[in-house]
């Protein structure tokens, strides 16, 4: 894919959570999210998979200053938005934005679907009137494939893929630039996944927007994304091209990540790399790479040293000390 | 499916349109006291009748007719439970909401105060501010109205506690709608049943409070209220007289038990017809 400019740059994002000691027990930090830098291009989809636990909603979250991120930087046109007040955050509330992750919980089930999506409309003054406000909303409910006459009811009316579809609708009222989707068809049936994904190509084809899709299912994000960032346990662990990241992997977490992709195929068994255990506490991360502990190459230097990021290929990083070599050479 | 109405779903209801009909009446009874019967004073000379034609409820030891002071009363204590509930409802709302919406210190400061005020032994209290600020009917009404917000407050807070951890909170928030619409908007509508029933329960011990003030004394003597019926009553020793001039205790307190009711049953009918689901 031709790189076009950055749209989003994000340096060294740093989301810690304090966690309440009990009586005479110390205070802990959760490490949600570590020192994350990635930059985002003009209407690409930038997947970012990983494990529950791994920090990609927390990620999402922060982006988007829903969360007050500990320490690092999002510059969005020029400006670094962590840093605009809260009165100044009209200029990311319009053009950054998400769809959540579960459809029944994402819109409030006593106001009816038309006023949802209208809501927001008047709310950031984009119409002055509620009239064109409407006329806007039967346009966004059109868009994403409902009908008119849907404005009038209320969310539990609705079945969970046409959810989705109204807090897309809903997201899109402010005409953002930059879509954050949080896991935003993990909740629906693998048939409406499907529908919604092809709803999110067309969208963007439509409307030029760039898509964040957060998701925890590897082949979902194959499907939609131009580039994947792998996440473990709040760090970026490998970003690279979607083809690049399947017919070339490096990290060992990815590679067990590819290989637990079902494929329907009549050839004999691949073999699974199955990962023992599971993600280690963000209160205690193990010291040196944050993998090792469940790594099926791990080494010694692993224990002791952090792993940095490297450019093993070009718009290929990997953070493992398997490929340290590369930087040096 | 169709959708009902809020009107539609309420009336399908059989209770909360009962409830409503009997505030109704109350209301109207309370409204129309003047038109209804002349303002009963002074003093007659049929006393102590038992309900006739002429005095639908009896008349009392003074000659007066009981159905007078009942409707009387009705306007004394509807006015009571109205300014209790407005000033409970001003104070306990936005306390409970912002208290359960802001974590941090506002959040709790606003927590320990409701906690304090909840742990005042209210009628004692009670007693001792009618008693300073003097016995006029307004009075009664706000210092009823102080002692109730807490627990209104508490409610709104323990509701808010919930909706505002749930993703359409977040997602108002993220499409840029300002705190004081996700406060006032999002969350109170989603926390509208136990705060509507809450609002109902205050203005029905509105009502008990006042008369238990009037009962106790403390009420004002120159209006009439059911409380100062039944102190009347008490007083003259209409409760416990043999033969025993009922009518005189009977009806007033069935009044206060039908407008306590009444509220009680309009309040969880709004709760059963705000929520959507429970519409159809």
């Amino acid at each position: 894919m031709p790189m076009a400019e950055k749209i989003l740059e994000v340096k060294g994002l740093t989301k810690y959570f304090d966690v309440q000691g009990g009586f005479l027990k110390k205070k802990g930090q959760v490490r949600a999210v570590e020192n994350i830098c990635f930059d985002l291009y003009n209407s690409e989809t930038l997947g970012i998979v990983g494990e529950s636990g791994s920090g990609k909603s927390t990620l999402g979250r922060a982006l988007l200053k829903l969360l007050k991120s500990t320490s690092g930087e999002v510059v969005y046109k020029g400006k670094n938005i962590l840093d605009l007040s809260d009165t100044n955050l009209s200029l990311i509330r319009r053009e950054l934005q998400m769809v959540f992750q579960d459809p029944y919980a994402s819109l409030n089930p006593r106001i009816k679907v038309g006023n949802t999506i209208a809501e927001p409309i008047l709310a950031n003054k984009m119409v002055s009137t509620s009239g064109q406000a409407r006329e806007k909303t039967l346009k966004l409910l059109e868009l994403v494939g409902l009908r008119p006459e849907m404005y009038e009811r209320f969310p539990h009316e609705f079945s969970g893929g046409q959810r989705q579809r109204i807090s897309i609708a809903r997201a899109l009222a402010l005409e953002p630039k930059v879509l954050v989707c949080d896991e935003a068809v993990s909740a629906l049936d693998v048939s409406v996944q499907a529908q919604i994904l092809n709803l999110f190509n067309q969208l963007k084809n439509q409307l030029d927007l760039t898509y964040i899709f957060i998701s925890h299912d590897l082949a979902v994000t194959k499907y939609i994304s131009n580039r994947i960032m792998v996440m473990y346990l709040g760090e970026v662990m490998e970003l690279a091209p979607t083809e690049k990241l399947f017919s070339k992997t490096f990290h060992p977490y990815t590679e067990a990540l590819i290989s637990a992709i079902p494929e329907p195929s009549t050839k004999g068994k691949r073999k699974r790399i199955i990962l023992e255990g599971d993600i280690p506490s963000p209160i205690d991360p193990p010291s040196g790479c944050k993998f090792r502990t469940r790594c099926f190459k791990t080494m010694k230097k692993c224990k002791n040293v952090h792993p940095e990021m490297v450019e093993v290929e070009s718009n290929h990083f990997v953070r493992c000390h398997l490929y340290d070599a590369r930087k040096e050479a | 499916m169709q959708n009902r109405t809020f009107v539609e779903s309420f009336v399908k209801k059989r209770l909360g349109l009962f409830g409503l009909l009997g505030v109704l009446v109350i209301v109207s009874l309370g409204l129309l006291a003047p038109l209804i019967s002349a303002y009963p004073k002074g003093y007659g000379t049929e006393i102590l009748l038992p309900p006739s034609e002429k005095f639908w409820f009896g008349t009392d030891g003074l000659g007066l007719d009981l159905f007078a002071q009942v409707v009387w009363g009705a306007r004394t204590s509807l006015y009571v439970s109205f300014v209790a509930v407005m000033v409970a409802a001003v104070i306990g709302i936005p306390a409970g909401l912002i208290s359960g919406y802001k974590k941090g210190l506002l959040g709790s400061l606003i927590d320990g105060i409701i906690d304090i005020f909840l742990t005042l032994p209210v009628l004692p209290l009670m007693i001792v501010i009618a008693a300073v600020v003097g016995s006029s009917i307004t009075n009664v009404a706000v210092v009823i109205g102080l002692l109730a917000w807490p627990s209104l407050a508490r409610v709104t807070r323990n509701s808010t506690l919930k909706v505002s951890e749930l993703q359409f909170i977040e997602a108002a928030r993220c499409v840029g709608i300002s705190p004081r619409m996700i406060l006032f908007k999002h969350i109170l509508l989603n926390i509208a049943g136990p705060v509507l029933v809450n609002l109902t329960l205050v203005m029905a011990t509105a009502v008990l409070s006042e008369s238990g003030l009037s009962f106790l004394g403390l009420g004002d003597p120159t209006t009439w209220s059911w409380g100062t019926i039944l102190k009347k009553a008490w007083d003259a020793g209409a409760v416990i007289d043999t033969p025993n001039p009922w009518w005189w205790w009977f009806f007033t307190s069935s009044f206060i038990m039908i407008y306590v009711i009444c509220f009680n049953l309009l309040g969880s009918g709004i709760n059963d017809a705000l929520n959507p689901k429970t519409r159809d």
